[in-house]
């Protein structure tokens, strides 16, 4: 049984040179296929793993209450200063909280893929902020001087953004800046970012003392209750206060999401168009065939063993399309940088990141095409009758 | 028995792979119908911009606002005929859920720049004379399933009224519709007094500005003497054309035109690929059966005509049924569609260009059979036994 089921399936697959154009269409469309969905799943993939990579739990980030993004808060200082007495707030070595005013403003860049105007934030921070992020680190340059027009560019917007070089001045609204420094926080949504120094913001742009966010280092993730129990006993304080994880993991959904929703479809619908191609290449299979197999199963062969032949035929020649697809999608597009608009109305620079899951997922509707393919075809070898082997 | 009848004899002669390549060119079709028609809504913010309609942001960025006393400067500029003022408001509707596009705007000079905006006479009087007055696009009244006479409260996730709260309570005076369906109205528009005075804190400053100009070809002289007014001061201001601030805006979002593209490419290259070597195939198969029609007196022209209209009708019949689904599939998910991409309807222009895409995939999937199939040889063609 064995034997037979290993000798009809060499016999297909060595055979499938005789068809080569049709094969070969079929192996093609179906690698189209799956570089469609990876394409999509790689995108919505690599936007998540930027989103959700910021953050840490023990940094609390507090915002006016309902206001669910930086951008539409606003806080006062004399909140800020009661935050820094909270209970649950880590000092440093010198007893200071370790807590950041920060406050954003978008401002325009170019943007070198389509050389239009692109929302960026600017963001002023105060001393604790490198401390505040994980992972930071200046790359090249130094950090900017407190008081001074001086800025440092996350990583994502040099390599997204025209004009942000190392000791380039950049002139934003009537105010003229100079980058005196480049930081990564290992690709996270800080790297899309702008920093300077808060008090120079808020001169500049006329912003008083207030700010939009506080970000503060928590004893311990837990603590995050003890802040918010203070803050709910003090009518000052109408904050909504969330782990720096969970207000990332929150602003991620709707992006991900629409590109998933968008992508998923589209390569189903293209699957069923690929179908009717591999159908059709496994019909005229066993129809060109149809004596051998007949002459096979006269002298003996199982229908089960010329079925199986057909149908691994089948399964080869679409595995072989969706490594094809899922090869030629990491070669083109994994690392591949983009940006897009975030939730915090800002741009958001992200790799395209194919996943082993994602290349899983591929291979998976490949073979799912190959086995709809190829089931009618082989349900026919197998009833093949044997009288064909008199047909001329 | 005419050429159409054995055409049509020919191409039906495996039902299965006839119908196999209709469908999966019926696929490719309906990729590109939907997503033709979701591109035309996506870049119709730019094809619906007026051009000799001008727009005024602060240089820093759009977000960012600007002084109300600049709206009576701009008005001075010559060559231009109406300026108006918009704020954002980020206003929604109990739940922050429940967003609702709303901006403050000086509601006579508004409706004087966007004359394409439409609602009874009485109705635009009342927006102009009811300080607390919700001016409520149609498709945004049928999401909330608001009507005139309605009061309603929004929340602003920004402002803050000085009484520390931040709703505004509204009296839906009027619904707007628009005189081409293809224009959203999916958004509302209040008195800026109303909203400016209760304000806590930004008062008197304005989002940005909106303005016509008596002559698109004066837009660039007015564009500059309009930012030369500001210049140098705390606010600059960057005056675009309404297209090409719409056209910056959409770009935000990524490529979306290269990634249409890429999928529609990709569906075609598949269908190119399948019916291209199936036909081929089909062919070959029928090469006896041509020395035959030659034998009989068929002229080798006629042959290659008939080989060639089989395939551009198969392309026909599997292009139009993808375009009708598309056109299907875009009219019933239109109403679910209408908070996110108002106005989404098939574009006449998504059609045609359609339909000369299957004439064009016909041709060049039938062309090489049909080459061979001219070329075939008698003494070849019977001799293939």
């Amino acid at each position: 049984m064995f034997d037979q089921i290993a000798a009809v399936t060499l016999i297909n697959l060595r055979s499938i040179p005789q068809r080569a154009l049709l094969s070969g269409a079929t192996v093609f469309s179906i690698a189209l296929v799956v570089m469609v969905l990876l394409g999509f799943l790689a995108m919505s993939s690599g936007f998540s793993k930027t989103m959700q990579g910021t953050g840490s739990a023990d940094v609390a980030v507090m915002l006016r209450t309902g206001s669910q993004t930086e951008l539409n808060s606003g806080l006062s200082v004399d909140q800020l200063r009661l935050i820094e007495e909270a209970p649950g707030i880590a000092r440093d070595a010198n007893d200071i909280p370790i807590v950041s005013g920060e406050l954003f403003v978008i401002v325009d860049g170019i943007k070198r893929a389509s050389q239009t105007e692109a929302n960026l934030p600017l963001r002023g921070v105060g001393p604790a902020a490198q401390s505040l992020r994980q992972g930071f680190t200046i790359v090249e340059g130094r950090t900017y001087e407190a008081g001074t027009n001086e800025l440092i560019v996350g990583e994502g917007i040099i390599r997204e953004f025209a004009g942000f070089d190392l000791g380039q001045t950049i002139r934003l609204g009537s105010n003229e800046w100079v980058v005196v420094g480049i930081f990564s926080t290992g690709g996270t949504v800080f790297d899309s970012e702008i920093w300077t120094d808060l008090t120079v913001i808020q001169n500049l742009y006329q912003r008083g003392t207030s700010v939009q966010s506080i970000r503060a280092r928590l004893t311990s993730p837990e603590a995050i209750e003890e802040v918010r129990a203070y803050a709910e006993n003090d009518p000052r304080l109408n904050l909504d206060i969330q782990s720096e994880v969970d207000y990332f993991a929150s602003q991620a959904g709707g992006t991900a999401m629409l590109i998933t929703y968008l992508g998923v479809p589209l390569s189903i619908a293209m699957a069923i168009g690929a179908l009717a191609g591999a159908w059709n290449t496994m019909y005229s299979s066993v129809d060109t065939r149809m004596r051998e197999i007949a002459t096979l199963r006269a002298i003996g062969f199982s229908g089960f063993a010329a079925a199986f032949g057909t149908m691994v035929e089948s399964l080869a020649l679409a595995g072989l399309g969706g490594l094809i697809g899922a090869a030629g999608v990491y070669l083109l597009f994994n690392g591949v940088s983009a940006s897009t608009l975030g939730s915090s109305f800002t741009q958001v620079v992200f790799s395209f990141a194919v996943t082993p899951m994602s290349v899983v997922l591929g291979l998976g509707l490949a073979l799912i095409v190959g086995f709809l393919g190829g089931i009618i075809p082989a349900i026919r070898a197998a009833t093949v009758p044997l009288l064909a082997v008199h047909r001329s | 028995m005419n050429d159409f009848t054995l055409i049509r004899k020919n191409l039906f002669r495996k039902k299965m792979r006839a119908i196999l390549l209709i469908f999966s060119i019926m696929i490719a079709f309906l990729i590109f119908g939907a997503l033709g028609a979701f591109y035309s809504v996506w870049t119709s913010g730019s094809s619906s911009a007026a051009d000799n309609r001008l727009v005024t942001v602060n240089r820093i960025n759009f977000t960012v606002s600007m002084p109300f006393a600049y709206w009576g400067r701009v008005e001075g500029v010559e060559g231009v005929t109406n300026v108006s003022h918009a704020s954002w408001f980020g206003g929604y509707y109990q739940e922050p859920a429940n967003f609702v596009q709303t901006f403050a705007v000086d509601p006579e000079s508004w409706l004087a720049v966007y004359s394409e905006l439409t609602m009874p006479d009485e109705q635009r009087a009342a927006f102009f004379n009811t300080r607390d007055c919700l001016l409520v696009g149609a498709d945004l009244a049928t999401q909330y399933g608001w009507s005139v006479g309605d009061r309603i409260p929004l929340l602003s996730n920004i402002w803050q009224k000085q009484d520390g709260t931040s709703s505004w309570d509204f009296e839906v005076c009027a619904v707007f519709d628009a005189e081409d369906d293809t224009l959203p109205t999916n958004y509302a528009m209040f008195h800026y007094e109303y909203y400016n005075e209760a304000l806590a804190f930004n008062r008197d400053n304005i989002g940005w500005m909106v303005l016509t100009t008596i002559d698109a070809a004066q837009n660039d002289r007015i564009m500059r003497e309009i930012d030369s007014l500001f210049a140098n001061s705390p606010a600059e201001t960057e005056t675009s054309t309404e297209a090409a601030f719409n056209e910056a805006f959409a770009a935000q979002f990524g490529n979306i035109a290269l990634i249409l593209l890429f999928v529609v490419g990709a569906a075609f290259m598949t269908i190119l690929m399948i019916v291209g070597t199936t036909m081929v195939m089909a062919i070959n198969e029928r090469t006896k059966e041509i020395g035959v029609m030659k034998t009989l007196g068929f002229p080798a022209p006629r042959i290659f005509r008939m080989v060639l209209i089989e395939s551009i009708l198969l392309s026909l019949v599997g292009g139009l049924l993808g375009l009708g689904l598309a056109t299907l599939a875009v009219a019933g998910s239109a109403a679910a569609m209408a908070a996110f991409l108002p106005g989404l309807s098939m574009p006449p222009l998504v059609l045609s260009i359609g339909l000369a895409l299957a004439i064009g995939l016909g041709f060049i999937t039938g062309i090489i059979p049909a080459i061979n199939a001219q070329r075939v040889t008698i003494v070849t063609a019977l001799g293939k036994l």
